[in-house]
């Protein structure tokens, strides 16, 4: 789960990394606010200062205009919920950190560079200082980062920000802390400039996380609005082979879903009423193999979302795997046809598009 | 890891009273293989399909020996349990079990190294070596004895490659699903070892997937170490490009981790490849 800015810096906040006094403004909620201040449209996406999300208002007559402007201001597709209100950093330098799972090595690294901002990766990639993080190691950290920084007054402050960092990282279930950019202040402070963060959704149980719900589901994707075929599979891996598949045989994909293990009426029924919203689908292509899934139940599912709605596109479905046979007769008995092959499928799709 | 580990008969399931550790362990006992028994804390003395249920591996290692623990238990409890075949040095653990969190995976890795154990996933279907050891949840029906080998991240990506094998007729020597889960036990390059020293393998298929590094590293390996023909498909040529968030991606990933870029070093690498699943088969099945 990627987090927006406000919730990434209340967990910094709460972990004691120092992050500009701010105020969360919703549309129900307008506090008072001090000036000179930064707005930051809260977006779920990056390079919104390029696009107009962040303004600077010193002027206390246009703060009413710009947070309007900026609530109404689509950044990528994303209107905001919510606007960030900042103090405005008096910045001496920007600098880059962030904290990581470096999947090769299997560890928690500290990656930073002295030279922040929204260009950071242009920089040489053989210039980014990197650090392996443990409980134990952490104590030379601060002295290596302001070696690094060439900041010699700051060790103490790196040390303490980088224990903390992993403490957070840690303790938070996080997969990504990227603060950029760390600022040194004109009165040589180290705060927080901006901060990305993903948690682990696999370790949701475990926390009490009320964050903002995103408008992105990595589980449905639209490829293409227009797209004359729809899919449904399950397990990323299939669902991608089955997009590649549809591709390949020339029809025009409209979107890319995964359903995953728990394939069951409801998922199905909230599939179909998606896949309604495309205008142009002609055909659906349902792929199922099961391991741990059962097609039986697949097959039910089929049938009690298909009675539920009517105009629905036709369905070419290929099931296989586990309890196959009895999911075969349920269907056999609604009158629905199984095809024995993804291929059939799409011949099938294609003869639905091209008539 | 040899072929040893995965034909030894001893196997137990972690979490064998749970709906899937009850239906899976009957698929296995069905396709032959030898469950001895099965684990779930404060069920000892219930048994099922026959299969006798302990309150721990280390009770069941007072009247058997272990070889492998197939696992279904609930992802909270994942990393205690893989903990727990650890401690008792079971040499092969297959976990089954989706949704555990990547900070457990970190110290699981830990405490692997030099362990002795073999971890496979998780959230991996485990592997099948047809009419010989079924572990896991990979169907047998769909299984047919020969001399190709198949090692793919995705759990139904395994399946469609294996089916479609089967179909034309092209049996296979082990089915390895390695879990697709970005920490995880084994990876590509000790699959590919072990099918390039076993002789009743005479072909590879790897099966990748956008994202990561790790076809990279297994084109490397391929290159420098696999003398077999190895067959390829790496899926989502048309996926979509996840919404990049950070500039932390485009800086560790100085690699591109697009299908493209993936498929080009397999080829380059020596392997045969296709840009579909069917396309794979129609590969293999032509040689």
């Amino acid at each position: 789960m990627k987090l927006l800015e406000y919730e990434a810096k209340s967990l910094l906040n709460s972990a004691g990394i120092p992050v500009p006094a701010s105020v969360v403004i919703s549309k129900q909620y307008g506090p008072e606010i001090t000036l000179p201040v930064v707005f930051k449209s809260q977006v779920p996406t990056g390079g919104r200062g390029k696009l107009g999300g962040i303004i600077i208002v010193e002027d206390s007559s246009v703060v009413t205009p710009t947070i309007d402007a900026l609530f109404a201001l689509k950044i990528k597709g994303f209107l905001p919920t919510h606007l960030l209100a900042e103090e405005k950093l008096a910045i001496a330098s920007e600098f880059y950190l962030c904290v990581m799972i470096d999947q090769p090595s299997c560890q928690i690294r500290l990656v930073a560079h002295r030279n922040g901002g929204v260009e950071v990766e242009d920089n040489e990639a053989s210039s980014f200082l990197h650090i392996s993080l443990s409980k134990d190691n952490s104590e030379a950290t601060g002295q290596q980062l302001a070696e690094y920084y060439d900041l010699p007054g700051q060790t103490f402050a790196l040390q303490d920000m980088t224990e903390r960092l992993y403490d957070c990282f840690v303790k938070n279930d996080a997969t990504l802390i990227e603060i950029n950019p760390l600022v040194l202040t004109d009165d040589k402070r180290l705060v927080a400039g901006d901060c990305k963060m993903e948690l682990d959704d696999s370790a949701r149980y475990r926390h009490d996380w009320t964050f903002e719900d995103k408008p992105i589901d990595a589980n449905f994707v639209t490829l293409n609005q227009l797209g004359d075929v729809a899919t449904i599979a399950n397990g990323a891996g299939l669902a991608m082979a089955t997009v590649d598949a549809a591709t390949d045989h020339g029809l025009n994909v409209a979107n890319f879903l995964d359903i995953g293990g728990g394939a069951n009426t409801e998922s199905l029924l909230i599939a179909f009423r998606r896949i309604g919203d495309y205008p142009n689908v002609k055909a659906i292509v349902i792929n199922i193999f099961a391991g741990i899934t059962r097609c039986d139940e697949v097959a039910k599912a089929i049938i009690a979302a298909k009675q539920q709605i009517a105009d629905l596109p036709p369905l070419c479905i290929r099931l296989a795997g586990t309890n196959f046979e009895a999911a075969s007769e349920l269907l056999q008995k609604e009158g629905i046809t199984i095809l024995g092959t993804l291929e059939e499928c799409l011949i099938a799709a294609k003869k639905e598009v091209t008539s | 890891m040899n072929q040893s580990l995965f034909t030894a008969k001893n196997v137990i399931v972690q979490g064998i009273t749970g709906s899937h550790g009850q239906f899976q362990t009957k698929a296995m006992l069905a396709a032959g293989t030898s469950v001895i028994a099965g684990t779930s804390p404060g069920k000892a003395g219930q048994s099922v399909d026959g299969v006798p249920v302990y309150d721990s591996i280390a009770a069941i290692q007072g009247d058997f020996t272990v070889d492998t623990s197939v696992m279904f238990v609930p992802a909270a409890f994942a990393k205690g349990a893989i903990l727990e075949a650890i401690t008792a040095r079971v040499p092969l653990i297959i976990c089954i079990t989706e949704g555990v969190p990547i900070h457990d995976m970190l110290q699981i890795k830990k405490r692997l190294e030099g362990s002795g154990s073999v971890l496979i996933g998780p959230n991996s279907p485990g592997l099948i070596m047809p009419d010989v050891n079924k572990l896991g949840i990979i169907p047998a029906a769909m299984a047919l004895p020969g001399h190709t080998a198949i090692v793919s991240r995705s759990g139904t990506l395994t399946y469609e490659t294996m089916a479609g094998l089967t179909d034309k007729g092209i049996g296979q020597r082990y089915v390895i699903g390695i879990g697709g889960d970005r920490i995880r036990g084994t990876g590509f390059i000790e699959c590919l070892a072990l099918f390039e020293s076993d002789p009743e393998v005479d072909r590879i298929v790897l099966i990748g997937e956008i994202g990561g590094t790790d076809e990279h590293v297994a084109a490397d390996y391929i290159k420098s170490s696999v003398t077999k023909p190895v067959f390829a498909y790496i899926a989502g040529h048309h996926a979509p490009v996840g919404v990049q968030l950070g500039h932390a991606g485009a800086i560790l990933g100085s690699i591109d981790e697009s299908a493209a870029s993936k498929t080009q070093k397999l080829k380059d690498a020596g392997a045969q490849v296709a840009t579909s699943i069917t396309g794979l088969i129609e590969l293999i099945s032509k040689k």
